[in-house]
């Protein structure tokens, strides 16, 4: 199996006495989907904020293609090939598609902004997540919360990242909705990026999900393989009632 | 064995199959009053039209053994009535008329559960597709909320194209697993965990307000194989899916075989291993627990970890040769049990279909290589093996065309009221 494009080492994280996360290792490795799971609390957003570099965690160190780095900011983590999209999106409502795809990292042609080239690029990122936007001229205003989701992607995607981090992608949408995200999800694994997704629906989550990783207060409380775990067992590992934590997760530490 | 789900008005009555050609035993239910005879030569029409969404009316002519005349009268009627529309079009050179239904007599829906994904197509009632959505499903999803992500995702597809529910004339669902014609019920036992004894038809009716027919998924591929895609023109046309499990659908001359309980055509669960892996049917050595999408996977794990069925068919593309090799291990297995297919209804043609089929030639090859050597060899040659024309969209496209086959044209008010006043 290939290399981990992302692995998460021992991460510990305290918010004064609460404990947030207690050394919890996580590999993305190309072409997978990893699921992060767990009750709310159980520290699922606590461990995108280290993978964003929104957080540097207490102890715990995060290897990128095998060479450890120190995600001390979002714009490093990006530099670093990991991009993350939030459950809000972090979207402008009254810019267009393509504004909203490149804002902040605008390409320039001497003093000019180059929109030509914009606009083709945000076309083919779209084109490629086979996302049904109707124009990329439209402002946000006027998207469905779906294709939003896909335009925060198409966002995330530029630039080629190794990882993509999506933090709850089919909470608050419609069911042709979530149908469009998870089938972006799929192709987006089948690009060979390494996708983390955080999520609380189960059935979304087994749907595309090639591993399974459960968090349960801040500790890893089980790891499956997504294909021969059933519903009961990944619930079971969530609320406590399975016994002992997982057979493979790694030790020696 | 009873062959039922034919074209005609005979649906209704299982006719002495065999014995007689489909349409004599047709025709010996209507009584012989002149109207009734031109009543039926309309219905004639209308099936024919519906079931190949458009065609000429020379071709009409041909298919329902009507004579020119009488074809241009009835089609002439039916557009009067607002029942088909014609168009110029030419064949081989010359003018003809392309006689299709009015799109605006409403949309029919299919809805296909696979094993991981579900489907579900809008289509008008002359098999276009006018709206699609796929769904990815957990391994092992269940009917409750399989039904209920169903039935939302229908209404909000109504909804993105303008269109209320009342448009709806029908629905029509495959299952991956046997399904009894007369409950519409799931047959096979610990084939989907959970839908045994689960009334499909009656659970999705009461949420969407209209008719729904069941089905086998293969039987619905095979369907819309045999009149959209690789069997078109063929007598015999045998359809299998390889997918997590292993379907056969089988139509002859139009009419899909169901079998007691529906489930004709389950090679899957053909022993083809003694004492060989155990089945979630509860038998061991079964065609799919070496032939099937989780026997290619297993095989694979301990050279490749986990692989999604995706990712064994991109690597075989690749030119991996453990990926090839699984799959061509699939095809030889698959051979085998498609070889008593061959013995006992001796097809025109095998269309392979399902998630492995897009593997193409690593898998037919095998497929190919293998079936004459367990079959007879006969002076017609070996079975032609091809790959679905319709790929993935197969069993959604003929859960359309069961839709559309158990809606019957005219019958409702308005456009029957139609056809009186032309009459």
């Amino acid at each position: 199996m290939s290399e981990p494009v992302l692995s998460l080492r021992g991460i510990t994280q305290a918010f004064g006495a609460v404990r947030a996360l207690v050394d919890v290792d996580l590999d993305v490795h190309p072409r997978e989907v990893v699921a992060v799971v767990g009750e709310n609390g159980a520290g699922k957003t606590t461990l995108v904020r280290v993978m964003a570099g929104d957080l540097v965690p207490d102890a715990g160190e995060v290897v990128v293609d095998g060479v450890e780095v120190a995600l001390t900011s979002p714009g490093v983590a990006r530099q670093l090939g990991i991009a993350t999209v939030y459950q809000d999106l972090a979207l402008c409502q009254d810019l267009d598609v393509v504004e909203n795809i490149f804002l902040g990292r605008e390409p320039q042609r001497g003093l000019v902004l180059d929109e030509v080239a914009m606009e083709a690029e945000a076309q083919r990122l779209l084109a490629q997540l086979a996302a049904r936007v109707p124009s990329v001229r439209v402002p946000l205003t006027q998207l469905s919360g779906g294709q939003r989701q896909a335009v925060a992607i198409a966002r995330a995607l530029l630039g080629e990242p190794r990882a993509l981090v999506l933090d709850e992608p089919t909470a608050s949408l419609g069911i042709t909705q979530t149908a469009e995200v998870l089938s972006l999800i799929e192709r987006i694994r089948d690009r060979g990026h390494g996708v983390v997704l955080v999520s609380h629906n189960m059935a979304d989550v087994q749907a595309v999900a090639d591993r399974v990783v459960v968090l349960r207060r801040g500790r890893l409380a089980g790891q499956f393989d997504a294909d021969r775990v059933s519903y009961e067992e990944i619930i079971a590992a969530i609320t406590g009632a399975s016994a002992g934590p997982t057979p493979t997760r790694r030790s020696g530490r | 064995m009873h062959v039922s789900g034919d074209d005609g008005a005979g649906t209704r009555v299982p006719a002495p199959s065999g014995r007689y050609p489909r349409g004599m035993a047709r025709e010996r239910l209507t009584p012989g009053s002149q109207t009734s005879l031109r009543e039926a030569n309309r219905e004639r029409i209308v099936r024919a039209v519906q079931q190949r969404g458009s065609l000429t009316q020379v071709e009409l002519a041909a298919v329902t053994g009507l004579s020119a005349a009488s074809v241009s009268n009835i089609v002439k009627e039916l557009s009067a009535a607002g029942v088909v529309t014609t168009t110029p079009t030419s064949r081989s050179g010359r003018r003809a008329q392309q006689v299709s239904l009015a799109r605006n007599l409403g949309l029919v829906a299919g809805v296909h559960f696979g094993d991981r994904t579900l489907r579900v197509a809008l289509a008008d009632v002359t098999h276009r597709v006018v709206a699609d959505q796929r769904l990815p499903l957990a391994p092992d999803h269940r009917p409750d909320v399989g039904l209920d992500r169903t039935a939302l995702l229908l209404e909000e597809m109504l909804d993105a194209l303008d269109t209320s529910r009342s448009e709806l004339l029908g629905v029509g669902v495959g299952l991956p697993a046997p399904v009894d014609q007369r409950t519409g019920g799931v047959s096979g036992f610990g084939l989907l965990r959970g839908w045994d004894g689960v009334d499909v038809p009656a659970v999705l009716a009461d949420r969407l307000g209209v008719e729904v027919h069941v089905d086998n998924d293969a039987n619905l591929g095979a369907l819309a194989e045999a009149r959209l895609g690789a069997g078109q023109g063929h007598r015999h046309v045998a359809y299998v899916t390889v997918a997590r499990g292993i379907g056969l659908g089988l139509v002859v001359d139009g009419g899909v075989v169901h079998g007691r309980g529906g489930a004709a055509g389950e090679i899957g669960h053909i022993r083809v291993v003694e004492g060989g892996p155990l089945c979630r049917c509860g038998n061991r050595g079964c065609l799919e627990t070496v032939a099937g999408t989780g026997a290619v996977v297993d095989r694979l794990r301990r050279t490749h970890g986990h692989l999604a069925v995706r990712d064994v068919l991109f690597r075989a593309q690749q030119g991996d040769v453990e990926c090839r090799a699984a799959v061509a291990e699939a095809g030889e297995a698959l051979a085998r049990g498609l070889a008593a297919v061959v013995a006992v209804a001796a097809p025109d043609v095998i269309v392979v279909g399902g998630e492995l089929a897009a593997a193409g030639d690593a898998l037919l090859g095998p497929v190919r290589a293998t079936l004459p050597e367990h079959v007879l060899p006969t002076a017609a040659g070996p079975v032609e093996v091809v790959p679905a024309v319709l790929g993935s969209q197969a069993e959604v496209r003929g859960a359309v065309a069961l839709a559309l086959d158990a809606y019957r044209v005219g019958s409702p008010a308005g456009l029957g009221a139609g056809l009186e006043v032309t009459r």
